[in-house]
């Protein structure tokens, strides 16, 4: 198993490397890049734009570019960012705390429920209850997430007054600790409910199909033959087996995690990484969104490797193979 | 007299499918007594592992039922227990291994804690004690390194000790009835010989009664005080082993022996398969499932054979006396008679067919 | 899905007899018929030809226009003239919503086909050739697979998209090609394998055509399914954008595009927002109940009840 995980870990570096190469050529191939920016301001006299090329370092060929902007990157260091000149890796940080929250707490909530919805949709197949988890579920998956945030911020907002809709928290009140916590969870719980559904709804059917699978082993009917109640054989064989590939899909979708709150961050106008993006895609801010594509793919990468690993690991026939 | 173990009376288990009602087991019966060894045999199908499964009431509920006949277990019909008694039954006092070793076991477990499960939950030892006890019931079935092999799982096991680990966790809790589903059709043959040997050693030194399920004739008849033959849900003759071998009487049961090529034949014998294919178990024909394909069968036969005594102990469900020499040599022509219209000459023990000139005189 | 591949590669190879291809078509009369049985896949099927249908006869359904602005009667509830009221600028949006229903079915469906192409030609390519070449393509195929596909997206429809269909439809079909590409690769390779092991020819002409016709079968099936839901996933891909302003911009119009428009004033009419979301949300299901409804059809090892 050692030769397998470095021979993935090899292969992740490769990846991530052809991923730099590629975005970095992405970023400067598009109209109105880097160099486009202050070759293209009316503003600026020829002199001063060379100048600023130069600086820039916009004028080297494109290897020594990537070369000078790769080596910094790899310590850390993205550049500052044209909107307003803040170290994009600060800029960064400041976000991506609020991503990490909403993104995480959705995760947690959709794997909460999702695994017992999952189950019960097996072991209950083909029944009424089973029905209805499907339908949920098929709905979820169908479902466009920013029209399901309207939707929720329409009918929980607007018409009934009950939540939040937008940010992080209300500003403007000096609430104490307490009521600024619970604040921050009510303008939380809408934006979570809404990036959680598609996982809980593509969650909860891996799990049906997983648990059904599993049911149907031999082990199963041996466990009973034993003599072993319902209790017992569902939690120490069925879901022990069950949930080994759940956690290698949970694994890969946490590695979305940079992107994939984009939509919902805009919609309900929460501070993270995804809104971010958006405003310098339309701010033009390229520093930012190449940091943040590299940083997206890092993540993705690293997490399909963490999920690689994680079977083998949990695998026994892997793990001792 | 003792109480029987095991007294099966007109068990009845059926499968709601689609098409319609599948009789898979259809009115069976058969006794066992304490520490006495019986073997099921019959072609796939035939019902035998459904019977054992309806015994332990591991028959999935929909689309299975059990739904007649009575299962007397040490005198307690098991079918009128409640699930929880019906747990403590499994395990406890009947143990039962299944075929393919390597799919009945838990993957992701040792095998050491899946052994202490079933002694955890039945002997109430604690975790340490289960562990002590599946160490020495590993040694016992002939695993070296019994210690150490409890941390294994189940992959690193060759078929052969995998199967043995089995056995040993249906014996675990010392139960009376040791239920043996086709337990060697997966191995080596070489293989096979040690796990039966295995099973009759062990179960002798514990005075466990074995129900031995298998389609091998071959398999029966070194292990087995008593053999049950089944067919299409019915069985059709049950007789002490050695007695079954000497005189067979229901036509099934011949057809079965005279399958099993053997080493002292002449090589121009013919071999003899039976005719036909198994019955439709969703619309079996009235009477006796075996008649479409039996030599002997007579009229009467449109009407379902009583079971009859034919011998010591021995029983058989059929209208006619297959040790008559006139019903042998009809029963004989009319097989030809059904092979030949069915378009398939008979298969020469050497491989080659009669029609070759060179076999003839 | 593993048993399927593993059944596939060790199934004997055939001659393609007229018996075989007889026996190929009463396949598909089977497929089609445990399609059938399955209830909720054939209503979606049904929805969406009704929804195709629809759109396609837009003309006969609506004389408004969905261009035409009445700024006598913005926001208006909905009424016969109007079937699903007006919107700020007047608009009809039941026209609207037809005709905006042509650009993103056409969108969804058009990428997918074009996705698909590119899927199966790679896959091809890659699995044919082997060596280094499938070494290259599944690095590529890696490389995209990985990337934050929303993320890229907008930043090249940002920059590259002039808002029209064409590159909207490129542009979403750019990254729907892998499955495909993967699956047709698996199948050669799974071929050459059988096939060719032994033998240390090289791979002529007759022996391309030969494995073709025993991958198209085994492969056709899954890259269905895969299209299917393929179709679902671009239309939501393509709404997103739309919805962000980065896809279909005026004059063309799909769902998503009215659903950007709808978000400034969902507080004047919040109808204006549910009936394109729910437009693309009921089509998207119908795709992923067909899509599915395929799986369960094709997959010949599915329990029955």
């Amino acid at each position: 198993m050692r030769r397998y995980i470095i021979r993935r870990i090899l292969q992740a570096i490769l990846l991530l490397f052809l991923m730099s190469v590629g975005l970095f050529l992405l970023i400067h191939a598009l109209p109105g890049g880097p160099a486009a920016v202050i070759a293209f301001n009316p503003h600026l006299t020829l002199a001063a734009r060379q100048a600023l090329i130069r600086r820039f370092g916009l004028d080297k060929p494109l290897y020594l570019q990537y070369f000078y902007w790769i080596t910094a990157a790899l310590r850390g260091n993205f550049g500052f960012s044209y909107v307003d000149g803040q170290a994009v890796t600060a800029l960064l940080g400041q976000t991506f705390g609020n991503t990490l929250e909403l993104f995480g707490s959705a995760l947690v909530f959709a794997l909460i429920l999702a695994v017992p919805l999952g189950v019960i949709s097996a072991i209950r197949h083909y029944t009424i209850t089973d029905y209805l988890i499907t339908v949920l579920a098929y709905f979820g998956i169908s479902m466009p997430i920013f029209w399901f945030g309207l939707i929720v911020q329409l009918i929980f907002g607007v018409q009934l007054h009950w939540l939040p809709v937008v940010g992080q928290r209300t500003y403007g009140y000096n609430l104490d600790p307490f009521d600024t916590f619970i604040d921050y969870l009510q303008h939380l719980i809408l934006p979570m409910c809404v990036l959680s559904l598609a996982f809980i709804a593509g969650w909860s059917r891996y799990m049906r199909s997983s648990m059904l699978e599993t049911i149907q082993q031999d082990y199963i009917r041996t466990a009973k033959a034993k003599g072993l109640g319902p209790v017992a054989t569902l939690v120490r064989h069925a879901l022990r087996n069950a949930l080994i590939p759940l956690v290698t899909v949970v694994a890969i979708d946490f590695g979305s995690i940079a992107g994939g709150a984009a939509v919902t961050e805009t919609v309900f106008a929460w501070p993270g990484m995804g809104r971010l993006f958006i405003d310098s895609l339309t701010a033009r801010d390229y520093p930012v969104l190449l940091a943040m594509l590299l940083l997206s793919a890092v993540v993705v990468i690293l997490f399909n490797l963490i999920a690689d690993i994680l079977y083998a690991v949990l695998d026994p026939r892997i793990r001792y193979s | 007299m003792a109480t029987k173990l095991l007294e099966v009376r007109d068990l009845q288990t059926h499968f709601k499918m689609r098409e319609g009602v599948v009789r898979a087991v259809d009115g069976v019966s058969f006794d066992l007594e304490p520490g006495e060894r019986i073997g099921i045999v019959g072609e796939s199908g035939c019902g035998k592992s459904v019977t054992a499964l309806s015994i332990m009431r591991l028959i999935k509920s929909p689309p299975g039922q059990i739904v007649g006949g009575n299962v007397l277990f040490e005198g307690q019909d098991l079918l009128d227990l409640s699930e929880a008694e019906m747990r403590r039954v499994r395990g406890g006092k009947i143990g039962m291994i299944f075929q393919d070793p390597m799919t009945s076991l838990n993957p992701t477990m040792t095998i050491g804690s899946q052994l202490a499960e079933g002694i955890q939950l039945h002997l109430k030892m604690s975790k340490r004690a289960a562990m002590n006890r599946a160490a020495e019931l590993l040694h016992q079935v002939g695993i070296p390194d019994a210690e150490q092999r409890l941390k294994a799982y189940p992959h690193q096991f060759s078929g052969g000790m995998r199967q043995r680990v089995m056995i040993a966790m249906a014996l675990s809790c010392n139960p009376r009835l040791l239920i043996a589903d086709e337990p060697t059709t997966a191995l080596d043959v070489t293989v096979q010989a040690q796990i039966l040997e295995l099973i009759r050693s062990v179960c002798q030194e514990f005075g466990t009664a074995v129900m031995l399920i298998t389609h091998d004739m071959g398999v029966v008849a070194g292990m087995t005080d008593r053999i049950v033959v089944m067919y299409a849900g019915h069985v059709v003759e049950s007789a002490p082993t050695d007695e079954l071998f000497a005189n067979p009487r229901h036509p099934y049961t011949l057809g079965l022996l005279s399958c099993i090529p053997r080493l002292d034949e002449r090589r121009q014998e013919t071999l003899t398969p039976i005719e036909g294919a198994p019955p439709d178990l969703l619309n079996p024909p009235p009477g006796c499932p075996f008649a479409p394909r039996c030599g002997f069968a007579i009229a009467a036969c449109r009407k379902f054979p009583p079971m009859r005594t034919v011998g010591p102990n021995h029983i058989a469900a059929c209208w006619v006396d297959t040790t008559d020499p006139a019903a042998q040599e009809q029963a004989q022509a009319r097989r030809i008679a059904m092979a030949a219209a069915r378009g398939d000459l008979p298969i020469m023990a050497t491989g080659r067919s009669p029609t070759d000139r060179q076999d003839l005189g | 899905m593993e048993i399927q591949e593993e059944m596939a590669t060790t199934a004997p190879v055939l001659e393609i007899t007229p018996q075989l291809t007889r026996a190929r078509r009463s396949q598909l009369r089977i497929i089609f018929d445990r399609f059938m049985r399955n209830r909720v896949a054939v209503a979606g099927a049904i929805v969406l030809i009704i929804m195709t249908l629809a759109v396609i006869f837009a003309p006969l359904l609506t004389h408004n226009s969905p261009t035409a602005i009445d700024l006598a009667h913005v926001y208006a509830p909905p009424s016969l003239a109007h079937p699903f009221g007006t919107d700020d600028l007047g608009h009809d949006e039941f026209a609207r919503a037809l005709y905006g229903g042509r650009v993103s079915l056409a969108v969804g469906v058009s990428s997918m086909l074009v996705a698909i192409f590119i899927g199966v030609t790679l896959g091809a390519v890659a699995g044919y050739y082997g060596g280094w070449i499938d070494n290259l393509l599944m690095r590529i195929t890696d490389v995209f697979l990985a990337v934050p596909l929303y993320l890229i997206v907008f930043v090249l429809s940002a920059s590259f998209s002039d808002g029209s269909i064409k590159s909207v439809v490129f542009l979403i079909a750019i990254f729907g090609w892998m499955y495909a590409a993967r699956l047709v690769r698996g199948e050669f390779l799974a071929i050459k394998e059988r096939e060719f092991v032994l033998a240390a020819r090289t791979i002529g002409a007759k022996d391309f055509r030969l494995m073709f016709r025993h991958i198209l079968p085994n492969a056709a099936g899954p890259i269905i399914v895969n299209a299917t839901l393929l179709i679902g996933s671009n239309i939501i891909l393509e709404a997103v954008l739309s919805f962000f302003g980065f896809g279909i911009q005026p004059p063309n119009a799909s769902w998503g595009s009215m659903l950007n428009n709808a978000q400034d004033v969902m507080t004047n009419d919040p109808l204006l927002v549910y009936i394109p979301g729910l437009l693309i949300f009921i089509t998207v299901l119908c795709f992923n109940l067909v899509g599915d409804g395929l799986r369960d059809a094709l997959d010949p090892y599915m329990t029955e009840r």
